[in-house]
């Protein structure tokens, strides 16, 4: 992921582009967006015919490729007891690539890094996080995404390689880091975009932009301010009336990492794993402690604390938005709990409070 | 305690202590004394700062202890770092895990990582009154305190503790009460229910406070304790004229990782795990979930 002195854009054609592809998923464990059964989702490639690029964001992010669901942290040899135990941890990372990844996972996906990496370093995940080749793809927005309102809708970085789809014949591959220089290098070097190409670019910017249906009502620097004024505003009560607490918009999210940590023992006693696994903060036992006191007793304070870890906490100490604009909450949300209209009613509110 | 001698640095990866005694000091707490140093381990483990050393940590900072196969809790340090010297642990019985630590004794084993979060700052104490207010459990990680105080207890000033509990069985370390009074603690103790035999005040802690006179700018309270108690003691403190700098507090939240990452601990945009547990009443200013 080391960033170089950009190497310009290159012209692929798409035949070039399918053989790049191809080679990918024959060198390397591959993961791209497919229609699966009218879903769009992630899923292990055995050929570049399965890529759908033209689909809304997958129904569950990428995370599960870096922070799998279930993962194994420590592995316990009980044979022996007391310091006889041998513990070993458990850091696996194979060489992948994931394909066809959006511009508000690209930039959902950098925000994980700066969490996995800051303070006491994360080794399982950024260890999978350097063996991951990013291939993005540019794309148009569904009726639901709003990246443009978070400025995600465009990835400068945290690719490997980035393919637009001109509307023309071939593609144009952005080069994000030297191992995408030297994939492209290998597979389909193509050749040196033309200015007329890199302009079409911008026009596309230009027509996506244009594209979205779902916006919010506040410029993203407003954000963490609108939230921090909203603690009292009876749109948490509204929403948390409704909410089941199924954790699905935790589960769906590219910028959710919480997790649970807790031991396995295996049905002959002998060895045993630590094991962690997706946790969600809208679950209700998210912040319940032995003894039975839960921190957040309603789910509206649930979600109060969700809407603050994606537009407000984050900007303290990560100095970033937590939401890329990916709208999948929203889809997920079996009562309709829509990310975009519930923020806008919150700045609606603060801003008339306001004057 | 980054793990030297494996090629793979876990941040999850404990470290195996032996247990040197355990003393039951009422029928859900146990006072686990830990022996100084690593246990000889077939784990490749260490600790950073050397050979078979223990971590060095302050009052008020917290271990992840756990036994494999039952997880892992945070868990108080109960004394002060003492070279020469392994850790105190109080653990109350509370679930799966702490049942499993009750059950262990002289000689076995359990496991570590940390120390973590935020300590007390001792130094910045010195030359000051301080009143401790400490509910139910909070006595275990305020006696790491108190003890590090009253080692050092000419450069402090008044030195007073009000400790509440639920009822004369659960008052903790009573013997210990003692000798901290001769030390020079004025310790007084409070039961939300009496009992056949309790002698002592029956009420809540905050009916200790009555005659506090505390000097503002010259003295310091410290409060641990339930998550009811905070608002009204903080409240009270407030009102006999303390500011935000002269409050300190250890707040408990559930936790899964001790090291930033899993979320469980977050109060508003801080994580206990390492912003805290201990805190500053300033540092909470626009919080609303701090005292929940
Ligand atoms: C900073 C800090 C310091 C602490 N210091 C001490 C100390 O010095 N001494 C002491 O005795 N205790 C201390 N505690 C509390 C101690 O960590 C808990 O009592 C301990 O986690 C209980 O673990 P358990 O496995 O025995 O309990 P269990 O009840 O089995 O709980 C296991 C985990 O699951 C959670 N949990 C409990 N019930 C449920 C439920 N119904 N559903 C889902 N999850 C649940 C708990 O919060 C815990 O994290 C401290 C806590 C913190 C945060
Ligand atoms: S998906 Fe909807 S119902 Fe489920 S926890 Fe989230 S807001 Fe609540
Ligand atoms: S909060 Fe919703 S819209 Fe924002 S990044 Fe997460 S899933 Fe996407
Ligand atoms: S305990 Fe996991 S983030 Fe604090």
């Amino acid at each position: 992921m080391n960033e170089t002195s950009p190497i310009p854009p290159r012209f692929l054609t798409k035949r070039e582009l399918k053989s790049l592809l191809g080679a990918l998923i024959r060198e390397y464990r591959a993961y791209g967006p497919v229609d699966s059964d009218g879903v769009p989702a992630f899923s292990a490639l055995t050929s570049s015919a399965e890529l759908r690029f033209d689909l809304s964001p997958t129904h569950l992010s990428a995370r599960e490729f870096l922070l799998p669901s279930k993962e194994t942290l420590l592995k316990f040899d009980l044979t022996e007891s007391g310091p006889g135990v041998v513990i070993t941890p458990v850091v696996e990372a194979q060489p992948q690539v994931i394909i066809g990844l959006k511009p508000c996972d690209i930039n959902g996906m950098a925000l994980m890094d700066s969490v996995m990496a800051a303070g006491v370093r994360d080794v399982n995940y950024l260890k999978r996080r350097a063996a991951t080749i990013i291939v993005g793809v540019e794309c148009l927005p569904d009726e639901t995404c709003f990246c443009a309102s978070l400025g995600t809708e465009r990835a400068e970085s945290g690719f490997d390689l980035f393919v637009h789809l001109l509307p023309t014949r071939g593609v144009l591959v952005r080069i994000g880091t030297e191992a995408g220089a030297k994939i492209l290098k290998k597979y389909a070097w193509g050749r040196k975009a033309v200015k007329a190409e890199i302009v079409k670019l911008e026009e596309h910017y230009e027509l996506k932009l244009g594209a979205f249906k779902a916006r919010l009502n506040a410029l993203p620097e407003e954000l963490p301010g609108v939230l921090a004024a909203s603690d009292e505003s009876p749109v948490w009560q509204s929403i948390g009336s409704i909410c089941t607490g199924c954790g699905a918009c935790n589960h769906v999210c590219p910028t959710c990492y919480c997790f649970d940590v807790s031991d396995e023992l295996s049905s002959d006693l002998k060895s045993a794993e630590r094991l962690r696994v997706w946790d969600g903060c809208t679950l209700d036992d998210f912040t319940l402690v032995a003894g039975g006191h839960n921190f957040r007793k309603s789910r509206a304070e649930r979600l109060r604390h969700r809407f603050n870890r994606k537009f407000n906490y984050g900007s303290e100490r990560f100095d970033s938005l937590f939401c890329v604009g990916c709208g999948r909450c929203s889809r997920t949300c079996l009562v309709d709990i829509n990310i975009t209209e519930v923020t806008n009613a919150i700045i609606k509110e603060v801003k008339e409070s306001r004057g | 305690m980054a793990s030297k001698s494996t090629s793979i640095e876990s941040p999850y990866l404990p470290v195996p202590v032996t247990i040197e005694s355990v003393e039951s000091i009422s029928a859900t707490e146990r006072l686990f004394r830990l022996s100084n140093g690593l246990a000889s381990s077939r784990s490749k483990v260490s600790v950073k700062g050397g050979k078979g050393g223990a971590p060095v940590y302050s009052p008020g900072q917290f271990f992840m202890v756990g036994l494999p196969g039952y997880g892992e809790a945070p868990i108080s340090v109960c004394a002060p770092y003492e070279p020469g010297f392994g850790i105190e642990l109080c653990i109350r019985l509370a679930g799966n895990l702490t049942g499993a630590l009750h059950r262990l004794g002289p000689g076995d084993t359990l496991w570590l990582r940390g120390p973590y979060g935020t300590g007390f700052d001792t130094e910045g104490f010195k030359g000051l009154d301080i009143i401790f207010i400490a509910g139910g459990i909070g006595i275990a990680p305020m006696r790491s305190l108190l003890l590090a105080v009253l080692k050092e207890r000419k450069s402090f000033g008044a030195l007073r503790l009000l400790y509440g509990a639920k009822s004369p069985e659960e008052v903790l370390f009573t013997e210990e009460t003692e000798q901290w009074q001769e030390a020079g603690l004025e310790t007084e103790v409070i039961v939300d229910k009496g009992s056949k035999g309790w002698k002592g005040r029956v009420g809540l802690v905050t009916d200790l406070m009555g005659p506090l006179k505390p000097t503002p700018g010259s003295t310091r309270a410290v409060v641990i304790g339930p998550p009811v108690m905070y608002r009204f003691v903080v409240a009270k403190l407030k009102r006999m004229g303390l500011s935000e700098t002269d409050i300190q507090l250890s707040l408990e939240r559930r936790m899964k990782c001790g090291v930033g990452k899993c979320g469980h601990c977050q109060i508003n945009s801080s994580y206990v795990c390492q912003d805290g547990p201990v805190y500053g009443l300033g540092d909470l200013k626009g919080m609303g979930e701090a005292f929940k």
